[in-house]
């Protein structure tokens, strides 16, 4: 168990870096909630989970769609962070476009003045009572940051996890059964849950609502990157372990 | 933006210390059950999984009536984040122990975030440690329990071979979870009350082990998964009858809307 523990160092290490970037990336994608949901504040109006967890997914998809024609880590990565920032990307301009043209409102931020990218005024637009609304474009190219960190996070610790299972014995070959790939299952498997671990820990530590990088609470991030980088070292020696006796069946 | 409880302890209804040792012992209990039985009756896997689910949903209802910041979904995708970490890895070492190698795994990975959400985050809910340990215990007993459902056995090589490997696992983590989290998200409010919130996580069980007894007829055959559905269902029928009537029991009142009115009528 120690043994295949030293063997893996550098690839535990590589999971501690993404499960580190995943918990670092939901500060950057704007979060609004349920109030958002009801144009009640600014961002997507949804939980952080929920859209980590599927900028995360979809980066990881990409990252093992290109894991099938190379082995070369920066194009997976690359592949991974462009996946996640087409999905964040995606849902954001369709919300925009509902709360544009459906509910009729004006994209601002109620925290800040004026938008840090356009230097369009923002203060005049919040409607009252409300904690802003829509998608100004500082939360939108914040949110396309957040996805591509996710997304290289998902994607390392997907890397890492299939490099610890090779080391194992096993192989990532196709197969033609019905019962699939044990080492693709369970590399994703564990990817999504220490995925999930990662995006539930920053959500705590914005409080459920975030705007982008230019809300104070962005400031935050090193309380939930440093709680992260605990837990995460946790998850990978446990994840390491389970794969490697996966060699020996 | 509060989201969840209104700020205090979750009050009333039985003892947590009860629920805890239904979950904990009732869960170990069905997943060996279903383990040494014959694969006719891997259902006592799926029994186990409705203990550990009960669980999980008090245990989520306690620590969300706090108010955690966030959607109470949050917490119940963390303990099954944590819960497949930890069974995957019990399950690899443990050999015959496995279920409960993956409870100490959980209950220790469930601590160290339970200190951190406390202590670095600062979060600030007294019960976040405990709480956290029993999420990610709930939520492993969950996992290895509809395992066995759809496996038979708790073994690790049968489990990745017929479970995790053909992507079973991925519908085991999410319908696990919505009975972990969906009890006290549905309830939530001022008249939450702990008996209808754990009779609707018995009713989301019952469906989670309905959806792994088809699953099961991959590899047990059709009698097996026959027998699994009908359990499943006697379970559902019965507990989402008696949520119904708690529902009816609850409420000030129960009146029928009728149809929507027809265009004659509202002119």
């Amino acid at each position: 168990m120690i043994d295949a523990l030293m063997a893996n160092i550098i690839w535990m290490a590589f999971i501690v870096i993404g499960g580190v970037l995943i918990s670092w990336s939901v500060h950057f994608v704007p979060v609004g909630g349920a109030p958002a949901a009801m144009a009640q504040a600014t961002g997507i109006g949804t939980g952080t989970v929920q859209l980590a967890a599927g900028a995360g997914l979809t980066g990881l998809v990409s990252a093992g769609f290109m894991m099938n024609v190379t082995k070369d880590l920066p194009l997976i990565l690359a592949s991974g962070a462009v996946g996640a920032m087409i999905m964040i990307a995606v849902t954001m301009i369709v919300g925009t476009w509902v709360y544009v043209y459906g509910v009729g409102c004006v994209p601002s931020s109620a925290k800040v003045k004026v938008d840090p990218i356009t230097k369009y005024r923002q203060d005049l637009y919040v409607s009252q009572g409300t904690e802003g609304h829509g998608l100004p474009t500082v939360s939108f190219v914040s949110g396309v940051i957040g996805g591509c960190l996710g997304g290289i996070g998902g994607a390392l610790i997907y890397y890492s996890l299939i490099e610890v299972g090779i080391t194992a014995g096993l192989s990532v070959g196709a197969s033609t059964s019905v019962t699939g790939n044990e080492l693709v299952g369970i590399a994703a498997m564990f990817a999504i849950g220490i995925f999930f671990v990662n995006a539930v820990i920053p959500s705590y530590n914005i409080g459920g609502t975030i705007e982008g990088f230019h809300d104070p609470k962005w400031k935050k991030w090193p309380k939930a990157v440093i709680s992260s980088f605990i837990a995460t070292i946790f998850c990978a020696i446990v994840a390491v372990i389970a794969i490697s006796q996966l060699g020996g069946i | 933006m509060s989201a969840g409880g209104a700020g205090g302890g979750a009050k009333g209804g039985y003892p947590q210390q009860t629920i805890m040792a239904i979950g904990a012992v009732g869960g170990l209990a069905g997943i060996y059950l279903g383990h040494f039985m014959p694969p006719a009756f891997s259902f006592f896997g799926g029994l186990g999984a409705i203990c550990a689910i009960v669980w999980g949903a008090d245990a989520v209802r306690r620590v969300a009536s706090y108010g955690l910041g966030t959607g109470v979904p949050s917490i119940g995708m963390i303990a099954l984040g944590m819960g497949i970490v930890a069974a995957l890895f019990g399950l690899s070492v443990g050999g015959i122990a496995g279920p409960i190698v993956s409870f100490i795994a959980a209950a220790v990975i469930g601590a160290i975030i339970g200190v951190l959400a406390n202590k670095v985050i600062g979060m600030g809910i007294p019960i976040m440690e405990q709480a956290m340990v029993e999420i990610a215990g709930a939520g492993t007993l969950a996992i290895i329990g509809l395992s066995v459902v759809i496996a038979g056995e708790f073994t690790y090589g049968p489990v990745i071979e017929n479970v995790v490997a053909n992507g079973y696992i991925a519908l085991i983590f999410i319908i696990g979870g919505m009975g972990i989290l969906h009890p006290f998200n549905a309830n939530l409010g001022p008249d939450e009350k702990q008996d209808r919130t754990l009779m609707l996580a018995v009713e989301k069980a019952a469906i989670a082990v309905v959806i792994a007894g088809f699953a099961s007829s991959l590899h047990e055959g059709l009698m097996a998964a026959g027998l699994n559905i009908f359990i499943g269902l006697i379970i559902w029928a019965f507990a989402f009858m008696k949520y119904y009537g708690l529902v009816k029991r609850d409420a000030h009142a129960v009146v029928g809307t009728g149809l929507l009115p027809s265009a004659e009528e509202l002119q």
